[in-house]
């Protein structure tokens, strides 16, 4: 019988062990563990839609779409950080 | 490491090719979604024109209209597809005589290509000379013209998707129904629990992933339907069958406005997008766990 840690299997099922996790779930306020690049992708959906409501609604009274940006970005970077 | 690195030399050459077939392609179209472009005019120039071709497409009436008509439109057909399909799968997980040749010929509308489905069924729908217009009248007096009723017209294209995609569902669920472990059934039913139980606990949870698969491809599908559509009605009478695909093609072909047309596809791809991600995190994403 041979020690079955020197095996290739036994080898490189700890090869994988010590692999580092690509992305790391976070409990955040969000409702669903995400990553980093989930909460790229929300904040993305969010200031694409933001700015549509902007379009639709908000600038023909007159505000520039450059508000409505801004408040995008501290969305995303609110989200991006405690999400 | 030696794992990580020949994992991505094997995933190098579809990486190669995503980036020039998807991701690079997008990357234009948002390009030109910002610019006015229209490559056959006298001056064919690009002309950047910042968000105003997405400040036009929240006033765009058509646009608006299509993209409603499409969510009903998709609403009703993938909903009917998953439910006939299940109950297909269902079907065929139990044996009955002919059962080989009801597959097959069930399966046949899944290899016609869209515009051969639009263009039979272009025929089958013809007032006078099809085959669906003549049985109603004949059996029921009922008197349907795709070419003038705008419900008709509706119908009969979700009509039409549901026979051509319900078999693609079938399929899938076939696969997801097969693959499960007989245990858990046999437990429940040890343990009492009826029919609808059993379904709700058990058969439910544990195809949800097939089934979100299924509903996402049938949902992209559907999102993007042109050719049936465009040989069966051509998005009328009127615009009752204007689906987006169809509205794309006739901003971007006979009109030849190509940077307002990459913008409504750039807004139709974030629509689908979103509508995806909506039904994968409330269907399947692990919730955060608060004590």
């Amino acid at each position: 019988m041979s020690n079955p840690d020197n095996s290739p299997l036994a080898s490189a099922h700890h090869e994988e062990e010590d692999t580092p996790a690509v992305s790391s779930p976070k409990v955040g306020f969000l409702p669903i563990e995400t990553n980093w690049f989930d909460r790229l992708f929300i904040s993305v959906v969010i200031w694409v839609a933001l700015s549509l409501f902007w379009f639709r609604f908000v600038e023909p009274l007159g505000l520039s779409i450059w508000i409505s940006n801004a408040i995008a970005l501290a969305l995303a970077v609110l989200i991006i950080t405690k999400g | 490491m030696q794992s990580n690195r020949l994992g991505w030399i094997l995933l190098a050459p579809t990486l190669v090719i995503l980036f020039f077939f998807g991701v690079l392609p997008f990357i234009y179209v948002v390009y030109v979604s910002f610019h006015q472009w229209n490559p056959f005019a006298a001056d064919p120039t690009m002309i950047f024109n910042g968000a105003d071709n997405f400040r036009k497409i929240v006033f765009d009436a058509e646009f608006l209209n299509s993209v409603s008509v499409t969510v009903i439109f998709v609403l009703f057909a993938v909903i009917s597809e998953l439910v006939v399909g299940y109950v297909l799968a269902q079907a065929f997980m139990k044996e009955f005589p002919g059962k080989a040749i009801f597959r097959t010929i069930h399966t046949l509308p899944l290899i016609m290509a869209p515009i051969i489905v639009g263009s039979v069924w272009k025929l089958m729908m013809t007032p006078s000379i099809g085959i669906i217009p003549h049985y109603l009248n004949a059996w029921f007096g009922i008197s349907i013209n795709i070419g003038t009723s705008p419900v008709a017209a509706f119908a009969t294209i979700i009509i039409m998707d549901i026979w051509h995609w319900t078999p693609l569902v079938t399929l899938t669920l076939i696969a997801a129904l097969v693959s499960l472990p007989p245990d858990p059934f046999e437990q429940a039913q040890i343990d009492g629990a009826n029919k609808r139980q059993i379904f709700f606990h058990i058969t439910v949870p544990m195809i949800a992933p097939a089934v979100v698969a299924t509903v996402f491809i049938r949902l992209m599908d559907a999102l993007r339907t042109v050719d049936e559509v465009w040989m069966l009605t051509g998005g009328g009478p009127g615009s009752a069958t204007r689906f987006v695909g169809v509205h794309i093609f006739k901003e971007v072909f006979p009109k030849t406005n190509y940077g307002y047309g990459s913008t409504i596809s750039v807004i139709v791809l974030y629509l689908t997008i979103v509508a995806c991600w909506l039904l994968y995190v409330t269907m399947l994403a692990p919730r955060n766990k608060k004590d």
